[in-house]
């Protein structure tokens, strides 16, 4: 392994952080974690992550679409790729399951839906780490 | 009662007598009341929208604007506020006609202090019963209007953290779990998973109005649709040894629809035929066209359907009770097919025999050719 990779989860129900963290953990991912919308902005201001994985319902509402539109907006973190896990795909999208939802909520993003299976939660974060990688090189 | 600590019933007495306003302001003093008085009904009214009070006294003879329209104009402003009528004249006439107006009570005068301590306690509970009645109807109302949140966000959350911790620890402790306790993990996830399906289900049923989705209708290749479905329901085949089998006719002309609501209703209906079949047998899809119309054929060789249940299955909640194992089904997943079918302008109907097995045939118009 190169150097470790380091991800922020922004989630505010700690039982499903802690599942989806130690499956992290395992695959040598460096993770932190914030639990609510706040702390978590203030930590992508003051560190550089890998790879975001933002949940949607949060606090009084969807607040991890704020963060998602604040993102965006921020020319450091735009090109951070994200992973967002819900447990809400339907109602966002009025969708029926099948298919795959891409928001595009930033310029690299991804949806799962809770609870994620590990094997599909790597694939997505590693992916999203190297398609993310691999634009960086290209364009600088 | 459930009130903020220091809230004050609010009393507004209207009436034309001052010896009255007073002595009553006086009855009431020195209790938790906050009370308000006004001289005629024109002032009343001023006071009650500007106090929203719980309570009201009114005079029903009075100079100026009669008690019974004050009484009018106060249920018209808010029929929550408990208005008690007084009555100079004791008569039966002028009371029944305010209660038929809406007033609550009456008080004939003249009173004893206690009496009309008691009756603006006996007011006041009937007040509280009001707004309480009124809170219980618009959280009903809510929880059914919100109902799809609240359930997935109550119910799914939890079951997501339990499966997402279970997917977790099956991992981390698969090298000391013995095979018994793996697959014991293993029927854990899969129950788990089953309700969470579940939810997701009724969750399609309360929140999507399924008669609407021809608002977004586009031209739709039946192959795709049906390798589409098919990848959905392929796992579950496989954990059953279930061979999927399709039998597509070329040049199959195209229909319009909502994709993701076709693959839904498509998949419920094959997954419907994996969990009614036998270990080893195979499920076939067929497709061909006939004089404009498209049909899927979706058969089993399972345990089939006994004819007087037929005509159950495709209706609301409908759940088999001769599934091959302790497989949880639900029914509500053929419905919600039947509905989504049902707006494509289509059909579905179901034959069976029992041992032998159950077809399920969709039939839906090819799209037409503007022009």
């Amino acid at each position: 392994m190169t150097e470790q990779k380091r991800l922020l989860i922004i989630d505010d129900d700690p039982d499903f952080v802690e599942g989806i963290k130690s499956i992290l953990d395992g695959a040598g991912y460096n993770v932190e974690v914030a639990y609510n919308p706040k702390t978590g902005l203030q930590a992508l201001q003051e560190k550089l992550y890998d790879l975001l994985l933002l949940d949607i319902m949060m606090g009084r509402g969807a607040e991890g679409i704020m963060i998602a539109r604040k993102l965006r907006k921020d020319p450091k973190l735009r090109e951070m790729p994200v992973l967002i896990i819900t447990g809400i795909r339907e109602q966002m999208a009025f969708l029926f399951p099948g298919e795959p939802v891409h928001p595009r909520f930033v310029a690299v993003d991804e949806l799962v839906e809770k609870p994620v299976e590990p094997t599909l939660l790597l694939e997505k974060v590693s992916t999203l780490i190297e398609t993310a990688e691999a634009r960086k090189t290209k364009s600088g | 009662m459930a009130m903020a600590m220091n809230y004050k019933d609010k009393i507004i007495i209207i009436d034309d007598e001052e010896v009255i306003l007073d002595s009553c302001t006086q009855i009431l003093q020195g209790r938790n009341y906050d009370v308000s008085t006004a001289p005629d009904g024109m002032q009343g009214l001023k006071l009650v929208e500007e106090i929203k009070p719980d309570l009201v006294f009114i005079d029903l003879k009075m100079p100026g604007m009669p008690g019974l329209e004050v009484l009018k104009h106060i249920h018209d402003q808010d029929n929550t506020i408990v208005t008690i009528v007084i009555t100079g004249y004791a008569t039966v006439d002028s009371a029944v006609e305010a209660m038929k107006k809406g007033a609550y009570d009456f008080l004939p005068k003249p009173f004893t202090p206690e009496e009309f301590r008691l009756i603006t306690r006996r007011g006041l509970e009937r007040r509280k019963l009001v707004v309480e009645a009124i809170t219980l109807r618009r959280e009903k109302e809510m929880l059914r209007e919100n109902f799809a949140a609240i359930v997935s966000h109550e119910l799914k959350s939890p079951l997501g953290a339990i499966q997402q911790n279970l997917f977790a620890l099956s991992g981390e402790l698969a090298e000391n779990l013995s095979e018994s306790q793996n697959a014991r993990f293993e029927r854990m996830k899969i129950r788990i998973d089953d309700l969470i399906k579940l939810i997701n289900a009724w969750l399609r049923v309360y929140s999507v109005d399924i008669s609407k989705i021809n608002e977004s209708f586009t031209s739709i290749a039946i192959p795709a649709l049906i390798s589409k479905a098919i990848e959905n329901v392929e796992p579950h085949a496989v954990r059953k040894d279930v061979h999927l089998v399709t039998g597509i006719e070329e040049q199959l002309p195209l229909i319009e629809g909502d994709e993701l609501s076709l693959v839904e209703a498509l998949g419920n209906i094959i997954g419907n035929a994996v969990k009614y079949s036998f270990a080893g047998s195979q499920v076939t899809i067929k497709s061909a066209e006939k004089d404009g119309i498209i049909e899927i054929a979706i058969s089993d060789t399972g345990v089939g359907i006994p004819e007087e249940e037929l005509p159950n299955v495709l209706s609301d909640f409908y759940r088999g009770n001769s599934a091959t194992s302790d497989e949880s089904s639900h029914g509500i997943g053929l419905t919600i097919s039947r509905k989504i079918i049902e707006a494509h302008n289509g059909t579905i109907i179901v034959t069976s025999k029992p041992s032998i097995g159950t077809t399920f045939t969709i039939r839906i118009p090819v799209k037409k050719n503007d022009g």
